[in-house]
C-alpha cells in the first residue's frame, strides 16, 4: 500500500472577500450592484415589493399568473416578437417570487446588458395585459399546478402550512397558491396586482463587471415612469406552537414511499437567535453528515435523503423536515426522526458536530458565491432583509464564533419535538394501522 | 466570434503511473475545484449487473483504508465545502470545491478511495448503500408521473447488448443480486490511476498541484489490462419506427420524440446541439411557437427539446410535449411529429439561427463562470477526447453551424422511420 495514511492540515487562510458593493440611487430608484472584474456574464435583477406576501387571501398564484402574462405582449411588440428579442440576445426572462420579494431578472453576456435590461423594463412595466390573453395564461398555470401536485409532496407542503399558520391567513396557504386558486383568479386580479406593486421603482440588482457596465443608464431604463413610495411590509407574526403532536395522513394510493413533511412555527429572520438557530438546525437536518441523515439513510437506509432546517422570511419562520421514505419503514422512520429532534432539543450539540456546521456554513459563503446569479441572488439577502454591504464577511465571523453553548440553547429554545405537526402523503390502507400503533400522537385523516 | 470558449490557462501533466492532471489557474475567488472523471459508466455494465457502476459511487463516500465511515463528507463539509457525484452512461465523476487552503485534503481524499477502497468495504455498508439506492430509484423514477420515461426511451433507441440499451439506476433485480465479491473486482477494474483524470481548477498554481498529485497519487499502482466498453458506435437503423404506449396514472397525455443523432464532440453533435436548441430551447423555439402558442395543443411549460450528451455513441436527441387539457395523446403525438419533420422541410432562418448560437453561448458562459463548472468541462475534454484544451472548441464550433447542416441532419436523421415515441396516457378514471 502506498497511501499516506495522515490526514494534511489546511493551509494559510486566503482572507474573505465578498465583491465590492455599490449602491447609489439613480433615476429614482435604488441600485444595489456587486463589481465582478473579468466576469464575461452579467446578471440584471429588478426586486419589487410584490411577492406572495403581498397576495390577498383567496387570491394565491396572483404573482405567478403576472409573472407569465408579462411576456404574452407588451405596448411595444406582440409575445412572439418579444420572446424572439430578448432570446435573440442569449437571456429568457425569468421570473421568481418568493413571500417577501417578486424578482425578474437577465442573464447575458456583459456586453449585451443594456439591451437585455430594456426588455426586462418594458415586461415589467408595460405589458399589454389582454384580457384574452390573462385568462388563457391563468388555465395555463391552473394546469402546470396540477401537473405538479400529480407529484408527491406539493399536498404534504400545503397540509403542513395551513396546520402551523392556519389557512385562513395568506401565509398559511400555499406561496404558489394551488390549481383552485389560480383558476379562480380573474383578469381584472391580474391587472390591479399589477398597478398596485409593478409600478413602484423597486431595487434593481447588478451582479458583473462594473468597469463594463453603466449602472447610471440601466437605472434611468428600469426606473424612468415608475412611481409611488415603499409601502410598510408589516411587522413579525408570531404564530402559536401546537398544544400537542398529532399525525396528518394524506392518502396517495399505490405510493411506494411515503412523503414525510415535519414541522411547527419558528422565529422570523431578523430574530437575535438567527445565526446559532440556523446552525441548531444544520446540526439536527441541514447538510448531508448532520444527525437526521446519518442515522434515516445512512444507518438504516429507509430513504435516498433528508433534510430539515430553519427558514424564515421577514414575517415569519418554521422548522421543517421533509423526506421519502420506503413505503414500509413509515413509522419506525417518523419515531426515529422525531426522535433526532428530542435529543438535540433536550441535549444540544457537541463541539465535533458544530466544528463541521460552522465551517460548512462559512465556507460556502465562499465556495457557493461565484457566478453572478449567486452574487445577484445575495444582493437580494441584503436589500430585502436590510443588511450592510459587509453582510457577508460578518456573518462568517459570527459562524465561526458560535459556541456550544449558544447553539445548544437555540436548539432547546426553538425546537418543539411535542408540538410537531407530521405531515404524512402515502398509501394510508397500508401504513395507516402501524402509524396509530406508533404513538405519536393523534392520527387524522386529511379531507381533500 | 471569440477564439476560444477557454480564455484561461491549461497546464496538465501524466504521472508515471499514468493519472492525467490538468490543472487551470484563476485567482478570482479563495476557492478550488477538485474533480476527478473516472472512465467508467453504465455503458461497461454486463447484463444482471445493471446499476452497479451507479451504486458503487455510493460506495465511495463510506470510507476507505484512511478515512473511517462517514469521514469523507465529514472532512469535505467541516471544510466548508461543497462535494458529490454523478454516473452516467459514459462515466464517472467525483467532485468537492473547497476554499483554497484545503486543497491537499480534497486530494488526500481522493487519492485514499481511489487506491485504498477494497479493504474499507463491507458487506453491511453495501447492503445500506443498496437500500439507499433503491430509494433513490423509488423516489426519481417510481413514484413520480412519467418519472420511468428515461427507462422506457433508452430500450426503443438502443438495441439489447447495446451498452446505452439499459439506464444508469439499473434494475431492481440486479441491484438485490450484488454481492460484495463483484464490487471488489469493479473497484480494481475500473479505478486506476491510468483510468481517470483529475482537475483543479481556482485558487492554485500547475506547480502546486502537481506536487500534491505526485504525493499522494504518484504511489498508486497502474493497471495494465482494462477492459474495453462494448462498442456502440454502429447502431443498426431497424427500419421502421418503434413505438410504446403506456397508460399509467399521471395527469395529461404526454409524448417523447426521440432520434440517434450523433457523438457528442463530433462535428455533427453540434449540429444536433443547434437543432434542438432552435426546436425547443425558449419561447421562440419552434416547438413553443407551433405546439403552446400557435395551436395551443401543449401546456407551456413542459414543451422542449435537447440532446443528451453522450461521447460513446450516437447520442439522442429527445423532444416532448405534454397536452393542454381536452386535447388527445394522438393529436399532440401529430402536433409534435409534424414540427421535428418540418426542420427538414421548412428551412431555419438566420433569425432562429442567431437565436439558439445566443442562448447557446449564455449557456457556456454560465457553465464556465464557476470553477466548479470549468473543472469538470477539462475534465470530460481530457477523458474523453485526450485533450482538456479541446473545451475551447465547442463555442465556435456551435457559432459556426449553418442552417443547411440543420436541414441536412433533419432529413439524414429525423425521418419517420429512425423515430422512437412514447406516449403516456391518463388511466380511465371514473
Amino acid at each position: 500500500m502506498t497511501l499516506i495514511a495522515t490526514r494534511p492540515g489546511p493551509g494559510a487562510a486566503r482572507p474573505y472577500r465578498f465583491p465590492q458593493v455599490v449602491r447609489r440611487s439613480a433615476a429614482g430608484g435604488q441600485v444595489v450592484a456587486a463589481h465582478l472584474p473579468g466576469q464575461n456574464l452579467a446578471v440584471a435583477l429588478l426586486l419589487l415589493d410584490g411577492g406572495a406576501g403581498r397576495e390577498p387571501v383567496g387570491k394565491e398564484g396572483l404573482g405567478g399568473v403576472l409573472a407569465k402574462a408579462l411576456e404574452e405582449g407588451t405596448a411595444q411588440r406582440d409575445a412572439t416578437a418579444y420572446a424572439l428579442a430578448i432570446e435573440a440576445l442569449g437571456t429568457e426572462l425569468v421570473t421568481g417570487l418568493d413571500w417577501d420579494s417578486f424578482q425578474v431578472s437577465v442573464q447575458v453576456p456583459v456586453d449585451r446588458l443594456s439591451a437585455a435590461v430594456e426588455l426586462l423594463a418594458e415586461a415589467v412595466r408595460t405589458p399589454k395585459l389582454d384580457p384574452a390573453d390573462v385568462r388563457r395564461v391563468r388555465d395555463d398555470e391552473a394546469t402546470a399546478l396540477r401537473m405538479d401536485w400529480a407529484n408527491p409532496g406539493p399536498r404534504a407542503d400545503a397540509v403542513l402550512r395551513a396546520d402551523l399558520f392556519g389557512a385562513d391567513n395568506r401565509w398559511g396557504r400555499p406561496m404558489y397558491g394551488d390549481p383552485e386558486s389560480v383558476a379562480g383568479l380573474d383578469v381584472d386580479d391580474v391587472t390591479v396586482f399589477h398597478s398596485e406593486w409593478f409600478i413602484r421603482p423597486g431595487t434593481l440588482i447588478v451582479a458583473g463587471d462594473l468597469d463594463r457596465i453603466d449602472l447610471d443608464a440601466l437605472a434611468a431604463t428600469v426606473f424612468t415612469g415608475a412611481g409611488g413610495a415603499a409601502a410598510d411590509r408589516g411587522g413579525p407574526i408570531e404564530a402559536p406552537v401546537s398544544d400537542r403532536r398529532r399525525i396528518i395522513l394524506v392518502d396517495r394510493p399505490g405510493s411506494v414511499q411515503s412523503t414525510l413533511r415535519l414541522g411547527h412555527p419558528s422565529p422570523h429572520r431578523a430574530h437575535p437567535d438567527h445565526v446559532p438557530m440556523t446552525l441548531a438546525g444544520t446540526v439536527l437536518g441541514g447538510a448531508f453528515t448532520s444527525r437526521l441523515n446519518h442515522l434515516i439513510r445512512e444507518v438504516r437506509g429507509y430513504t435516498y435523503g433528508i433534510r430539515g432546517d430553519f427558514a424564515s422570511s421577514r414575517r415569519f419562520g418554521r422548522f421543517a423536515i421533509s423526506s421519502g421514505v420506503q413505503t414500509a419503514v413509515t413509522a419506525p422512520a417518523l419515531v426515529e426522526a422525531v426522535g433526532e429532534v428530542s435529543r438535540t432539543q433536550l441535549t444540544g450539540v457537541t463541539e465535533d458536530e458544530l466544528a463541521v456546521a460552522r465551517s460548512w456554513r462559512a465556507g460556502q459563503l465562499s465556495v457557493e458565491l461565484q457566478s453572478p446569479r449567486a452574487i445577484a441572488s445575495a444582493l437580494t439577502t441584503l436589500v430585502v432583509h436590510d443588511l450592510p454591504d459587509d453582510y457577508h464577511a460578518q456573518l462568517r465571523e459570527a459562524l465561526l464564533a458560535a459556541t456550544v453553548e449558544e447553539v445548544s440553547a437555540a436548539a432547546a429554545a426553538h425546537l418543539h419535538p411535542e408540538s410537531l405537526t407530521l405531515v404524512v402523503e402515502g398509501d394510508s390502507a397500508v401504513i395507516r394501522d402501524e402509524l396509530v400503533a406508533a404513538g405519536l400522537g393523534d392520527v387524522v385523516d386529511h379531507r381533500s | 466570434m471569440p477564439d476560444s470558449g477557454y480564455p484561461w490557462p491549461i497546464e496538465t501533466t501524466r504521472l508515471d503511473n499514468g493519472l492525467r492532471v490538468v490543472v487551470s489557474e484563476d485567482r478570482t475567488a479563495p476557492a478550488v475545484a477538485v474533480n476527478i472523471w473516472y472512465d467508467v459508466g453504465s455503458r461497461h455494465e454486463p447484463a444482471g449487473q445493471t446499476g452497479f457502476a451507479h451504486l458503487f459511487e455510493h460506495l465511495m463516500f463510506e470510507g476507505s483504508v484512511n478515512v473511517a465511515k462517514t469521514e469523507h463528507m465529514r472532512f469535505i463539509q467541516g471544510s466548508g465545502g461543497s462535494l458529490n457525484a454523478t454516473t452516467n452512461p459514459d462515466r464517472t465523476n467525483y467532485f468537492e470545491t473547497v476554499p483554497a487552503e484545503h486543497l491537499e485534503l480534497a486530494l488526500w481524499l481522493e487519492a485514499d478511495r481511489m487506491g485504498g477502497l477494497v479493504p474499507a468495504l463491507t458487506q453491511e455498508t453495501l447492503d445500506n448503500q443498496r437500500d439507499v439506492v433503491k430509494n433513490e430509484r423509488r423516489q426519481r423514477y417510481e413514484n413520480v408521473p412519467y418519472g420511468d420515461a428515461w427507462l422506457r426511451l433508452l430500450p426503443l433507441l438502443y438495441p439489447p447488448g447495446h451498452p446505452y440499451h439499459h439506464a444508469t439506476i439499473g434494475s431492481m433485480a440486479d441491484l438485490n443480486a450484488a454481492d460484495l465479491a463483484t464490487f471488489q473486482a469493479f473497484h480494481r477494474t475500473w479505478y486506476a490511476p491510468n483510468n481517470a483524470v483529475l482537475t483543479v481548477v481556482g485558487d492554485t498554481t500547475a506547480a502546486e498541484v502537481f506536487a500534491l498529485a505526485d504525493k499522494y497519487f504518484g504511489g498508486l499502482p497502474s493497471r495494465e489490462d482494462i477492459p474495453a466498453a462494448p462498442d456502440g458506435r454502429a447502431v443498426p437503423a431497424t427500419g421502421r419506427p418503434a413505438v410504446e404506449t403506456v397508460t399509467a396514472d399521471v395527469p395529461a397525455p404526454r409524448v417523447y420524440v426521440a432520434h440517434r443523432t450523433h457523438a457528442f464532440g463530433t462535428p455533427g453533435y453540434d449540429v444536433t446541439t443547434v437543432l434542438a436548441t432552435v426546436l425547443g430551447s425558449g419561447r421562440g423555439s419552434r416547438l413553443y411557437q407551433r405546439l403552446a402558442d400557435g395551436e395551443r395543443i401543449a401546456q407551456p411549460d413542459l414543451v422542449g427539446a435537447y440532446g443528451v450528451d453522450l461521447a460513446h455513441a450516437p447520442a439522442p436527441l429527445i423532444a416532448t410535449a405534454t397536452a393542454r387539457p381536452g386535447v388527445s395523446g394522438d393529436r399532440l403525438c401529430e402536433g409534435l411529429a409534424e414540427v421535428v419533420d418540418e426542420l427538414a422541410t421548412v428551412p431555419v432562418t438566420a433569425a432562429e439561427l442567431d437565436r439558439a448560437k445566443a442562448l447557446l453561448s449564455t449557456m457556456w458562459w454560465r457553465q464556465m463562470s464557476t470553477v466548479d463548472g470549468r473543472a469538470d468541462t477539462l475534465g470530460r475534454y481530457a477523458t474523453q477526447f485526450g485533450d482538456p484544451a479541446r473545451a475551447g472548441e465547442r463555442l465556435p464550433a456551435w457559432l459556426a453551424v449553418t442552417a443547411e447542416q440543420v436541414a441536412e441532419q433533419a432529413t439524414e436523421l429525423l425521418g419517420a422511420a429512425d423515430r422512437a415515441t412514447l406516449t403516456y396516457l391518463p388511466e380511465e378514471t371514473s
